[in-house]
């Protein structure tokens, strides 16, 4: 008995004295809703919780600032001689995290990566760079490339993370796939990976950017899908940023050790109608629909307030925006939507199905909708999907009406030719209009941006005169910091940037 | 299966007295019927208890506590809880009885003719349970309902599947312990026929480890639903379940607690009292323990 | 007995073969697959086509499962749909972190409940009886979920805690990992000690009454003895069987709770691979937990061998 108590005593002094943390270190620690999902390849995953460690280890050719911009990153200058051509001038002075000085011919490697059929990139569609004709190494940092044909938006959809600069010979050495390694030039490299738990990313020391150098040691994103234990692990301080819910706002309000960060996000979120199929084949019931929203209300329950009233094209986008306010549907009116309704055949209202998932603001804008078009005789079923559910009803084109919350992207291009134009991979709703399409293609034929814009609009104002879709808002992003974190200064074109934050400890 | 239970009781103890009353002369036993009484009480008569529609928001009255004009306050829509909770019994009273009443009936069924008949018939059963057994239980349930689409109905054949092994399984177990005693070997050899054998001297003698298994079982089977609705494939809204309430105020748990105390306490309290009941119906049933 | 074991590890094939048939054909059954979830919306009908072919998903549903299964008997699980992993070597990382978070909260459950059921069942109908069994009782009646969020908040606003999130392995640090094990460990305990007390009660309570504890009693053995040698003994089949059953449900089982606290357990794989339709992992899983399912409870009938001489397995 005396030796088992003793041995109890040793192991607590053992625990008790072992080292908590060495050295305090310079580490972001970073609590995140979502674990990265499959990996880290820039041209293949798609998953939004794994872009963000691919934003720090991957650089593209050129990025967009907050005011959608197009501004240099590994390309320094670049010239159009014509409409489809373009050449790159790269800086001279980056480094691969592999230690080899990246040139021309690894970004004509990077794009011929993503154009080849086997590797199955994501950016392998005229969104991206599936324009793209032939890549040209002019000499080792210059870089042509022709395209196909004219894409106006082509230099702002390189900055997307689909189209980021890639090490030929880590690809190599890891049997063509970058899920698990690194072939970067950020300044971040990729360290550990606990599936679940948590992704750590190391300072690069040979960043070739003097201002977006790594200001930390590492940054650790810890996966805390539950939005009460991420808050309690900012609050205690096991984690200094979170990705936070609008529903934990008011909870810090008036806590001085924790500040609150957003930015407008270029998301929307509203209803899709399937418009083959009765009754919303028929644009009075569409009509009555869009009336029948309460969009405020929406807004209210489904982002605790923190969205604003949107189109497809939401005001993010700045000159390409339609201001939908001054749409007729857009206020609510439910006697003109009953009146509009029984014209359309249905006094009393039918029934129909609502397709909802993946995110609460989804679920809870379904929910809201459900009890709005109860007013003018519409029963709905909210069918509360799972994710692979919902996926499908999305690529099968299978619903009456779904909640979607999509982003609009920078450019038209993805904000209207992308969700709307005839037979385009994201027109779930089948829509098909003659004139939307030629606009889209006469947008896409020029350069001219006063002329991209007018054609853009015109196709935009049919597709709101359709109401095929009932968009309800843009919501605003939050993250909620320890006041320690200084510059973080997130926008809707990259809202995990590091460049320059600081912890002062 | 409670009125086999019932006869040989009576047989046991001279008197008319009937089950309930012993059930109610025993304060656990009043105890857990007064709780389950009261959810049984609140499902039924729910149109005429809620005070408002369950889906009915109020924009101006969101997440406002308890008051006169909502009892439990409400949630984020401005949902009246005291109207979810009353609803709430419903589903989660019929979800935890449907499930258990397909898992009690297949698991004695298959736990019986397993136990009694031994050999091929109990290795074959004993593997198809061991095969649905094998599946974690959240996972497996998740699983079908995936499959089958969520709904109530596949939610309730989802969790009443997943517990049939542990009925089997409890079941067999007695039933193999049963017959080892003695007076099994005697009616064996005054010759009764089988299935005699079987109901007259097995079924009540697995009745007590049974009884506690199913009450473990139903407030399992409400405890299933409610974390089938934290991983995101429970109940349909806006229908509310218990389990769907709680899951979706932990984001407000700090902020309205009454949304997360009030589902809280209607979980706790009928999943007490149907366990203090299975105890207290268990110690009427065994009619050795009075002996 | 030792043909008894070998007899019932050759019944694992049978078992093994159709739990691998009914995750393969609920898998098809299960709208959504993998591709969509690696494409999301960039999905075009090209993009699908290349990646079905990468992955081996245009062949036939007999030629994929039967090029799985043919893999699998040599031991390799394949590898991962969405990462490329092998599946086998994770799951074994795995397997570990959750086995070390089911047998912690099996011992939590039956330092609670083995002394409250035996006490309670010995003082039958007293108010300790009804306060104890009410207590033991309240573990189960909260789902786990809101007891492990409440617990997280209520520790950061008291003790201004939180548990550590970066998960550290057993031999890497075990002052770190018992302080991530505990709290997941102990809700995982409490929910299970409602359960193993009462199953203890109620058998002890069967067995107090037979005649042979009477006759024990009567010879004057000491009330210790009769209870722990005699009584306890002879209960605890049915308690056996239980904890056995617990064992197996909480591999993957735990996946609640591994979610809430980070804890990158089996359960979390496997849900990953079903939310992403990653085929091998979700095969890989589901047998493996089904193995050690089948050797826990071949564990527990070989242990009822000892407990309960009469029964024997010939």
């Amino acid at each position: 008995m005396k030796k088992l108590f003793a041995l109890v005593l040793a192991l607590a002094l053992a625990i008790s004295l072992m080292p908590t943390a060495l050295a305090e270190e310079n580490v972001l620690k970073y609590g995140v809703d979502a674990d990265a999902a499959g990996g880290f390849d820039p041209h293949t995953i798609s998953a939004v919780a794994s872009m963000r460690m691919i934003g720090q280890m991957y650089n593209t050719l050129v990025d967009v600032d907050e005011d959608l911009n197009v501004i240099p990153e590994l390309a320094t200058s670049w010239e159009q001689p014509d409409d489809v051509t373009y050449i790159f001038h790269l800086a001279e002075n980056v480094t691969f995290h592999s230690g080899r000085a990246m040139t021309a011919e690894d970004v004509k490697y990077s794009f011929e990566r993503i154009l080849d059929p086997e590797v199955g990139a994501l950016g392998n569609s005229s969104s991206y760079a599936g324009d793209i004709d032939t890549v040209e190494v002019v000499d080792p940092y210059t870089v042509k490339i022709t395209l196909k044909n004219i894409n106006a938006p082509f230099l702002a959809n390189l900055s997307s993370s689909y189209c980021s600069i890639v090490d030929k010979d880590v690809v190599e050495a890891n049997d063509g796939s970058l899920l698990l390694a690194d072939g970067g030039t950020g300044p971040y490299t990729l360290g550990e990976w606990v599936p679940d738990n948590s992704v750590t990313v190391k300072a690069f020391d040979n960043y070739f950017d003097e201002a977006g150098k790594a200001t930390f040691d590492a940054i650790e994103f810890y996966v805390l899908t539950d939005a009460s234990a991420r808050l309690a692990a900012l609050r205690t301080g096991a984690v200094d940023l979170i990705s936070a819910d609008t529903a934990m706002l008011d909870l810090v309000e008036n806590d001085d050790s924790i500040q609150t960060v957003s930015y407008q996000s270029r998301n929307y979120t509203g209803l899709f109608l399937n418009v083959n199929r009765a009754p919303f084949d028929n644009p009075l019931v569409r009509q009555a629909i869009n009336l029948a929203l309460d969009r405020e209300e929406i807004i209210e329950f489904a982002f605790n307030g923190k969205a604003t009233i949107s189109g497809f094209v939401p005001a993010s986008l700045g000159h390409w925006a339609v201001d939908v306010t001054e749409n007729e549907y857009y206020t609510q009116n439910i006697e003109k939507a009953k009146s509009l309704l029984a014209e359309a055949g249905y006094p009393d209202g039918f029934e129909t199905n609502i397709i909802v998932g993946l995110l609460d603001s989804i679920r809870d804008t379904g929910l809201v909708v459900e009890q709005q078009l109860a007013e003018i005789g519409i029963k709905v079923n909210v069918q509360d999907v799972e994710r692979g559910q919902y996926l499908d009803a999305w690529n099968g084109h299978d619903f009456d009406i779904m909640v979607c919350q999509n982003g609009a992207g920078s450019d038209p291009s993805r904000a209207v030719a992308f969700f709307f134009k005839t037979g385009s991979s994201a027109n779930i709703q089948d829509y098909s209009n003659a004139r939307v399409d030629e606009l889209c293609e006469l947008a896409v034929a020029t350069t001219d941006t006063a002329k991209r814009e007018e054609y853009y609009k015109e196709a935009t104002n049919i597709i709101l005169d359709d109401c095929i879709v009932a968009i309800v808002a843009s919501p605003q992003e939050y993250f909620l910091a320890s006041t320690a974190l200084q510059g973080f200064a997130p926008n809707a074109s990259n809202a995990n940037n590091f460049a320059g934050v600081t912890l002062a400890k | 299966m409670f009125k086999k239970g019932k006869s040989t009781k009576n047989r046991a103890l001279p008197g008319n007295e009937s089950l309930l009353r012993q059930l109610w002369n025993d304060p656990m036993g009043r105890a857990g019927m007064i709780g389950v009484g009261i959810v049984i009480l609140l499902a039924v008569f729910a149109p005429w208890i809620a005070q408002y529609d369950v889906a009915k928001m109020h924009a101006k009255d969101k997440l406002t506590g308890p008051s006169a004009a909502y009892w439990f306050g409400t949630d984020n829509f401005g949902r009246d809880v005291f109207s979810r909770i009353v609803y709430g019994a419903r589903v989660s009273l019929v979800v935890g009885i449907v499930a258990v009443g397909i898992a009690a009936g297949f698991g004695y069924l298959f736990g019986m003719i397993a136990g009694f008949f031994e050999g091929k018939v109990e290795s074959i059963i004993m593997m198809v349970m061991d095969v649905i057994f094998a599946f974690p239980s959240i996972l497996l349930a998740l699983f079908i309902v995936s499959a089958l689409g969520p709904s109530i109905v596949n939610t309730m054949i989802a969790i009443g599947i997943v517990n049939i092994p542990v009925f089997c399984r409890t079941v067999r177990a007695s039933v193999k312990t049963v017959k080892s005693t003695d007076y099994i070997a005697n009616a064996r050899s005054i010759g009764l026929k089988k299935m005699t054998i079987l109901f007259k001297h097995v079924t009540p003698n697995v009745m007590a480890p049974f009884t506690v298994q199913a009450t473990l079982a139903l407030s399992g089977a409400i405890l299933t639903e409610a974390s089938m609705s934290f991983l995101g494939l429970g109940i349909q809204p806006p229908n509310p379940s218990w389990g769907s309430m709680l899951s979706d105020a932990r984001k407000y748990m700090e902020r309205a607690p009454w949304l997360v105390i009030f589902p809280a306490l209607f979980i706790i309290m009928t999943i007490l009292s149907f366990n203090i009941l299975g105890d207290a119906l268990r110690d009427v049933l065994d009619p050795k323990l009075k002996l | 007995m030792r043909d008894y074991i070998i007899r019932r590890l050759l019944m694992l094939i049978p078992i093994l073969i159709g739990v691998s048939i009914a995750i393969f054909v609920i898998m098809q059954l299960i709208p959504g697959d993998v591709v969509s979830g690696i494409l999301g919306i960039e999905e075009t009908p090209e993009l699908r086509a290349m990646w079905e072919a990468k992955l081996g998903l245009d062949k036939p549903l007999v030629e994929q499962y039967f090029s799985w299964i043919g893999k699998a008997v040599t031991g390799d699980f394949g590898e991962s749909f969405r990462t490329g992993e092998p599946v086998f070597p994770e799951i074994m990382k795995r397997f570990k972190i959750s086995a070390e978070l089911a047998l912690l909260a099996c011992v939590i459950a039956w330092i609670i409940a083995l002394p409250l059921g035996i006490l309670s069942s010995l003082k039958r109908n007293s108010v300790i009886d009804r306060i104890v069994r009410v207590v033991a009782l309240l573990g189960v009646s909260v789902p786990n979920f809101a007891s492990a969020t409440l617990l997280i908040l209520f520790f950061s606003k008291a003790f201004n805690y939180y548990s550590p999130v970066k998960y550290v392995g057993l031999f890497e640090n075990f002052g770190t990992n018992m302080e991530i094990m505990i709290l997941p460990a102990f809700i995982l305990g409490s929910v299970m000690a409602g359960s193993v007390m009462r199953m203890t009660r109620s058998s002890m309570l069967e067995v107090l009454r037979q005649d042979y504890i009477k006759a024990v009693r009567a010879k004057g053995a000491p009330e210790r003895v009769t209870i722990f040698r005699h009584a306890f003994k002879n209960s605890s089949i049915p308690i056996v069987t239980l904890i056995g059953m617990q064992i197996g449900g909480l591999m993957g089982g735990t996946v609640v709770i591994e979610q809430i606290f980070s804890i990158p357990g089996l359960g979390q794989y496997t849900l990953t691979g079903i939310s992403q339709r990653d085929f091998p992992v979700v095969q890989g899983c589901v047998l493996f937990i089904a193995f050690v399912y089948v050797i826990v409870n071949l564990l527990v009938d070989i242990l009822y061998t000892y407990i309960d001489p009469r029964i024997s397995y010939s």
